[in-house]
This record gives C-alpha cells, structure tokens and sequence, in this order.
C-alpha cells in the first residue's frame, strides 16, 4: 500500500527538513533548560564535595553559609576535636569578591581555610595548573573561568595574592561563581577586618572595632569510622549552641531550598516551551492540511479512506515531532558548552522529552485530522 | 443482444430544504444506462446536473428512489450500504473539469492508489494501471510527477485513474470546460473509443452542444425529469 505521508514529505522534503529544524531549535533549547536545571543541581554539589566533611557546624538557627549568614568562633574547631567520634575539625570561610584586573570585575566565590590544617577543601583532580596553598598569606587558587592564569597578581582588599594554582573549568560555587581560595587568614581579614579609616572614625565615635577576626563561617568535621554523624551532630547541637548539619541535609539545603525556585522557574520555562512546541506543530499540521485539502476531498471522493488520509496526517505530525527531535538534540549538543552557565544533557531527560514530544504531536495532529474528517468531497464536482 | 445494464435509477426525488422554503430539484428521475455507452448531461444552469451527478456518484443522498450499480441496488429511499465511499471507490470512477491528480504521487501511483485501497495486491494493480497507461500511450511518463507532464497527458493520467478499478460507470464533470475545440473534440472522441472499447458506461457533464454528436444519449433534466433525446 502506498504510504501517503512518506510521499508528501518527499514531495515537500525542503519545506518539511526546514520546519523541523525550527521546531527543533526550540526542543533544543528546552533540553538546554533542563540541561541549566542539571548544572544547577551539579554546582550546588561541587563545593560540598570538594570539602568532604561529614558535619557542619554553623551559627544557631541559621542554615548555614550557602543559605545565610553564619558567624561561628573559629576556635570551636579545637572544642569540637574533643568530642568522640570526631576524626579532623576546621575552620572555614565563604564569601562572595569581586575580582579585578580583567576588562570586567569578575565575582566569585571566595573559600578561606588553613593551608596546614588537615581538611583541604581544594580537590586536587581539579588542579591543572600550579598547586594547593602553601603558605598562610597572600597566595590564591583560581578557578580558570576567572581568567586569571597562574603567576599572574590579583588585588584583594588591601593585598595582591599571587596566584599559585589554577582549577578546571566548572569549579564554581552554587550560584555558578567561579571559585578561588585563599588562607583562612586572608579570608578573615578580607570578611571581619575594617579599614583604617574606618576604625580611626569608629574610635572617635567612642566605638570599639575592628577587634575579633578569627571569626569563621563554618567549622567542618569529619567523624571517625564506625560513628553515626547524625548522633554527632545532635550531640554537638545540644551541648554547643550550634546549628549542625550532616553532609547530606547540607546538601538537601543547597539543592531543594536554593536550587527549588531556580527550579520552578526552569520547569515552568520548559513546560511553557512545550507548550508552545505543541502548539506550532498543531498550526504547521493544520497549514500543511489545508494546502492539501483540495487532494483531500478528491481522495474523498474518489471513496479514499478517512482513515487512510488521517494515517497521513498523523505519521507527518509525529514525523515532524520525531525530526524536530532529532535537530533539537544536535542542537542542544552543539551549543551547550557555549553557555555562560554549567549545562548537563542527560540521556534519562533526552529520552522523556522524546516522548513528550511524541505525545505532544500526536496531540497536534488532531487539528489537521478535524480538517479532514470536515473536509467537503464534493468541492471537485460542478466547478 | 440485450445491453447489459451499468446503472439504473427509478424515480429518483431530491428536494433541498423543507416546508415553505422546500426546494425540489428533481421529480421522479428514471432511466437506464448500459455499458459501453457515452451519454452526455446537458442542462441549464441551476438545473440540477451537479446534483444528479453527486446522487449518482453516491456522493449526495437522495430525497428518495432507487439506484442500481450494475445488479447491485445501493439505494432505496436510503442507502443500502453504511459505507458509500466503499462503493465509490469499487464501483465508479469520476474525471474533472482539471485533472485533479495528487501532487505527492507519481503517475503510477495515481492511477494505482484506489485499487490498492480497495485492496488489489500492489504487483496485480501496476499492471492493470501499466497496461491503461499503454493504451493512453502515456506508459514512458509512469514515474514522472503530474508537475512534469503537461495538461493533456494529465487528463489522460486522469482518465486512466477512473478507470483502475474496473468501474460500473465513469462520471465526468465537463472534462472538456477548459479545453479548446479541438483538444474538445479530441477528450470525447477518447471517451466514446474508451466507452466502447473498455465496456464501461460514461455519464460526461458538458454545455458545448458541438460535443453531443459523438455522444450515443443525450441525458436533459427537464421540468424536474430527466428525458433522453
């Protein structure tokens, strides 16, 4: 039997490859949506994961330094030391800088912490160039998004840091800002220190400041084997008047409460471009149809089939759903890496939208088939 | 030699609307047609030759009467058959004003499409649809597009369409309208050769009365009837 859809889409092979790729490029960008959602997702993590504590400890009642502000006593570390069960207790900052000596400030996310300590947040896999810090003043690791190369000098505050190590491309922070670090010493000073003016003017006022700075963000710890880090941090919780999280709640903090509106936004983008999708295949199908519907009524009338000229229309939406896919997926694939921000393409998401789209044509090719089942077989007779 | 009979119509009624704003069209139409015969419709506008045509080609339903393809009544004052498409496409063949092929189709496929529908093995139709396409001398153009043929040999491509399925009747619907005199002559000399020479019975619309001289009947609706000169 002939098929009628394979015979018009040869006939009309430009007008149906063009189609589908515009269709396409708007199925490439919802993979890319939910290729930003995925990087959110990984961002969040990276940070966590080059830290690998078991527990942190923050202010009471907040939630931590991703979340909100935390101001912990930097020497709580050697308080923590003592309880059982701990192995390594640290102190450590996070901030957000402003970096300049590139054609434009670039912000990132500065990690402070103790370069002789025993916790060394910077994974070592994402050194390309140069090394960890190695001593407690004016040394930094950039991430390369930077664009900082090693040796080069940046002004920090009031200091220049030399460069000592670059990290791979991708090592940002949850909100997708580069990462950098510095010692714990320099991070403090650059967070809690005044400048002088600034103090001179306070101790005219009769105010006492620019006094404490060993001040942290967070303490982080790992637990010894065969302890529960949950019993820990209850125990420590209960006894030190601090917030404390185990790694993965730290981790459900930064990807459900931060990444979930970031998320919602995404999912609404891409439901919308669906949406929008379904709807421009409905309106390229019901086009298509009424440029055929002349054909139609004679098939009609010459005793073709309903089903055999509806087969037509819904092999062509579905096919059209099927290649726009496919250039949706080659697009996707050749443009994500240009992005500003981390984009993962997953196969799982490739494979659902697949057969959303599928759906979603089939749905489309209802308007094209209301205009065949309407469609007049007596148009071709009397003129 | 009794003719055998292609179509029969008895007292066939159509009357469009009802009440006060009943309009009637046709009263009574009864008539024969045989195989092998061409018969040419001739009427005024607004008489109702379209009409009749879409009855005939089970197409439009009738108010009421009876209609016979070849033995088979498919009408009595309803249809006898809840698919009339099924018998369109097994039983009649119709030509138009154009050709009307399908654009996407090759002319082999064209002519081959409605057998296939009603479900003649793909390798049986191409031969029939090669062997109409030799008699139409138009067997070297079976793969071409109706965009790369000219206008008469897609009347031919069309022609050869109505005829795939082995139809009780052709109908046409003034296949020679936009044709000049001489191509005019031409189509019907054709349809008359095909009437004869392929057993089938031809009903062809036409206002040009320098055509009814090839034709064997000359089909009038008149006062509501339909009478033969």
């Amino acid at each position: 039997m002939i098929n009628l859809a394979q015979k018009d889409i040869s006939h009309t092979l430009g007008k149906f490859v063009v189609t589908a790729m515009g269709v396409g490029m708007l199925l490439g960008i919802v993979l890319i949506m939910i290729g930003v959602y995925r990087g959110l997702l990984v961002d969040a993590q990276i940070l966590l994961d080059s830290v690998h504590a078991d527990i942190w400890v923050v202010q009471e009642n907040t939630m931590g330094p991703f979340a909100e502000s935390s101001r912990i006593h930097e020497d709580l570390k050697d308080s923590l030391k003592v309880i059982e069960g701990i192995d390594k207790a640290e102190a450590m900052t996070f901030q957000n800088l402003q970096l300049y000596g590139q054609e434009k400030p670039v912000r990132v996310t500065a990690v402070g912490y103790n370069p002789h300590a025993e916790i060394n947040p910077i994974n070592k896999n994402h050194l390309i160039q140069g090394r960890v810090l190695g001593q407690a003043h004016y040394e930094v690791v950039v991430s390369v998004e930077t664009g900082f190369k090693l040796h080069d000098t940046i002004n920090i505050g009031r200091n220049i840091y030399t460069v000592v190590g670059v990290l791979t491309k991708g090592c940002v922070s949850s909100s997708g800002d580069p990462l950098i670090y510095v010692s714990l010493k320099d991070a403090q000073e650059l967070q809690f220190s005044y400048s002088n003016a600034n103090i001179r003017n306070d101790r005219d006022r009769g105010i006492a400041s620019g006094g404490d700075t060993h001040i942290a963000n967070a303490i982080v710890a790992t637990i010894k084997a065969g302890y529960d880090a949950k019993e820990i941090a209850k125990k420590i919780s209960m006894w030190k008047h601090q917030s404390v999280f185990t790694n993965e709640e730290q981790i459900t903090v930064l990807t459900k409460n931060l990444v979930e509106r970031s998320a919602k936004q995404i999912g609404l983008f891409t439901v919308i471009l669906v949406v929008v999708s379904t709807i421009i295949i409905g309106l390229i199908i019901y086009t298509m149809t009424l440029e055929k519907i002349k054909e139609i009524s004679i098939m009609k009338l010459i005793g073709i089939p309903d089903s055999l000229i509806v087969k037509m229309v819904v092999q062509e939406t579905v096919l059209l759903g099927f290649f726009a896919f496919v250039f949706g997926t080659v697009f996707s694939q050749l443009t994500y890496d240009k992005f500003p921000k981390r984009v993962v393409l997953e196969s799982p998401d490739a494979f659902i939208l697949f057969g959303v789209i599928i759906i979603a044509s089939i749905l489309a090719s209802f308007v094209g088939v209301a205009k065949v089942v309407h469609a007049d077989p007596t148009v071709a007779i009397g003129g | 030699m009794q003719k055998e009979q292609s179509m029969r119509v008895e007292n066939l009624v159509k009357n469009f609307g009802s009440g006060e704003s009943l309009v009637s069209v046709l009263d009574g139409a009864s008539f024969t047609i045989n195989k092998g015969e061409l018969i040419a419709l001739v009427a005024p506008s607004g008489a109702g030759k379209t009409t009749l045509l879409m009855m005939l080609g089970c197409v439009v339903e009738p108010t009421s009467g009876g209609i016979w393809l070849g033995e088979e009544k498919v009408y009595g004052n309803r249809w006898l058959t809840h698919n009339s498409r099924k018998i369109r496409r097994q039983k009649i063949g119709f030509i138009f004003q154009a050709h009307y092929l399908i654009p996407f189709l090759n002319v082999l496929e064209n002519v081959t499409l409605v057998p296939q529908t009603n479900k003649v093995p793909t390798k049986e139709a191409n031969a029939h649809a090669m062997e109409l396409l030799k008699y139409f001398d138009i067997a070297e153009k079976a793969y071409a597009k109706p965009s790369q043929l000219s206008g008469g040999q897609n009347q031919r491509v069309a022609i050869a369409r109505a005829l795939a399925n082995n139809p009780e009747i052709i109908l046409a619907d003034e296949p020679t309208a936009a044709l000049d005199t001489e191509r005019s002559i031409s189509v019907v000399k054709m349809l008359k050769k095909i009437a004869t020479e392929q057993n089938v019975a031809i009903i062809m619309v036409t206002h040009d009365e320098r055509m009814l001289e090839y034709c064997d009947r000359v089909m009038k609706i008149e006062n509501k009837k339909v009478v033969f000169e």
